[in-house]
């Protein structure tokens, strides 16, 4: 069984809101760089699919040279080899088609994972993107994944509970975070043996970009002036929130 | 602008997609999702009982082009997320995700890097795919019901085997108008019966978590309140050990005012508030269920 799973590189999604700066619309370079936060629950998930069906896992990537060292850790984590299609494009079509290409350009692939969305763009697009472009079914918030006589089973989390589906053949499947996908931390001799597993590069494919005009990116400022209430008296500390929640027509 | 609508038939997500579609045409068509009534006015109504997205890919590309649709609205949950990208490559379309705004003259305002930046596009091709965020549009009030007719569809590549609702308790978070959300400052999932005991006593109250607790194991998916979980608009909002990652304050960001219960001063959910209270929430929450049941 050959599982793929998408991975970006994203700027520290941690850095508080206080603290962030952009710089050209985007996030300030000075920011440490990091695999996204769910592309991690779906390599935790990737790895855990191929231990448990004895399969292997590539990771793919779009973005820079410099990723390589980030991406480091999903072999770290488990994954057997990493294709980096190398490009700086934040548009959701290219970074698709790229990762595309790349996909097709393994000899058989089983099933394809990506984290629900980037930590950075936000958008949740490509990888519904990519399905479509290589023609598999996408299947998005998907928290379990078993196969049973060539037949898929998944669980989907919506807004009102879980959904099971069924599929043959590959899917793309976006992962979304629950406490069977936490991302395992890799022990030191994996981080070892991660520097010696494969990493392949692709140059980009050129592709045309989605007809948009980004007329700009700003930092919305925050209005609230927290007013912080005495607690030397719980009791009167209680009373007080609640008089001045309904004296504000809170409640 | 002609305007598709394509949406569960569940009321308040209608209403909403509704509302935006105002931005573009008087009355939008629809492809409603699931089985029963279609509530609201429209121009034309279809239907399809097939809830899951990527069987819909096929049908959906064909009607959008037969029809000649400018505009296609979405929600921005897991139904219209399963659509969202594959439409777009199908239709050869520019897609924005995830929009919190669109201004008179269709400038489209969606959120970057968590909600801690606001980014602004102008299309400049049709058809334009959108998907917009729960909570941000005041949802219609769907006067009447429409007929419908049915959409056709082709074979299923994924089949529907079983759909499990997670009942939750008391009220959805989505009409509340208290919530009481713990985070991993909590502590255990024990000690969410005391956010649950305070959020019950409050006529629309209901608890909440975060990403945090939620994937400790301490309360379900359904609960999570964020950027990917639920977008909450209550009048008062309780985050009870809960530190503010900007994930989770892109889910709040209605909330008319938030009271923030925290050990550590320099949490950033005191950012967000408006009341502030450091402390254990041990010795705080006790106290505001014995003031709110002094009161009742």
């Amino acid at each position: 069984m050959h599982i793929v799973a998408l991975a970006k590189v994203v700027p520290d999604y941690e850095v508080p809101s206080g603290d962030f700066e952009l710089a050209n619309n985007r996030a300030h370079a000075r920011y440490k760089r990091m695999i996204g936060l769910y592309d991690e629950n779906a390599l935790e998930t990737g790895v855990q699919l191929k231990e448990k069906y004895s399969g292997t896992l590539t990771v793919i990537s779009y973005g820079t040279e410099d990723d390589v060292p980030v991406l480091r850790k999903a072999l770290a984590m488990g994954a057997d080899k990493l294709l980096l299609v190398t490009g700086k494009s934040d548009d959701a079509f290219v970074s698709a088609a790229n990762l595309k290409m790349a996909v097709q350009k393994l000899e058989h692939v089983d099933l394809i994972l990506a984290g629900q969305q980037s930590a950075d763009m936000d958008r949740g697009l490509v990888h519904g993107m990519v399905a479509q472009m290589l023609g598999h079914p996408f299947i998005p918030q998907v928290s379990s994944i078993e196969h049973d006589s060539g037949q898929w089973k998944v669980d989907q989390i919506t807004e009102t509970g879980v959904r099971k589906l069924a599929f043959t053949g590959t899917a793309l499947l976006s992962i979304t975070s629950v406490p069977g996908n936490i991302p395992r931390i890799p022990a030191v001799r994996d981080i070892f043996a991660a520097k010696k597993k494969p990493v392949d590069k692709l140059a980009p494919e050129g592709c045309g970009q989605m007809d948009l005009t980004e007329l700009s990116v700003e930092i919305p400022k925050l209005t609230s002036i927290c007013e912080f209430l005495p607690v030397d008296d719980f009791s009167s500390m209680a009373k007080t929130l609640l008089r001045k929640l309904k004296e504000e027509r809170y409640i | 602008m002609k305007t598709l609508i394509v949406e569960i038939i569940e009321p308040k997500r209608l209403g909403e997609l509704v509302t935006a579609s105002r931005k573009f045409c008087d009355q939008p068509d629809i492809v409603a999702v699931g089985s029963g009534q279609l509530q609201g006015s429209y121009g034309q109504s279809y239907q399809t009982e097939l809830v899951v997205g990527s069987n819909l890919v096929l049908p959906l590309v064909n009607l959008i082009k037969d029809n000649g649709y400018e505009v296609v609205l979405l929600s921005a949950t897991t139904f219209g997320t399963s659509l969202a990208g594959p439409l777009a490559v199908g239709l050869s379309a520019p897609v924005i995700s995830e929009v919190t705004g669109i201004t008179d003259d269709r400038i489209i305002e969606t959120p970057m890097y968590g909600g801690k930046a606001l980014a602004r596009y102008k299309a400049n091709c049709k058809p334009l795919i959108l998907t917009i965020r729960r909570k941000y549009f005041e949802s219609d009030m769907l006067d009447g019901t429409a007929a419908t007719v049915p959409l056709g569809i082709g074979p299923e590549a994924v089949n529907l085997v079983g759909e499990q609702e997670e009942k939750a308790e008391g009220i959805p978070l989505e009409d509340a108008e208290v919530i009481v959300t713990g985070g991993r400052g909590v502590g255990s999932p024990d000690n969410f019966s005391l956010l649950r005991e305070m959020a019950h006593l409050f006529a629309k109250g209901a608890v909440g978590a975060s990403r945090g607790a939620v994937d400790e194991g301490w309360a379900p998916p359904s609960l999570q309140i964020g950027q990917t979980g639920k977008i909450v608009a209550p009048a008062v909002y309780f985050a009870v050990g809960v530190s503010g990652a900007s994930q989770h304050l892109a889910g709040i960001v209605n909330s008319k005012c938030v009271v923030a219960i925290n050990k550590d001063e320099e949490a950033n959910i005191f950012n967000r508030a408006r009341f502030g209270i450091v402390c254990d929430y041990k010795k705080a929450v006790p106290e505001i269920i014995r003031a709110l049941k002094e009161e009742a």
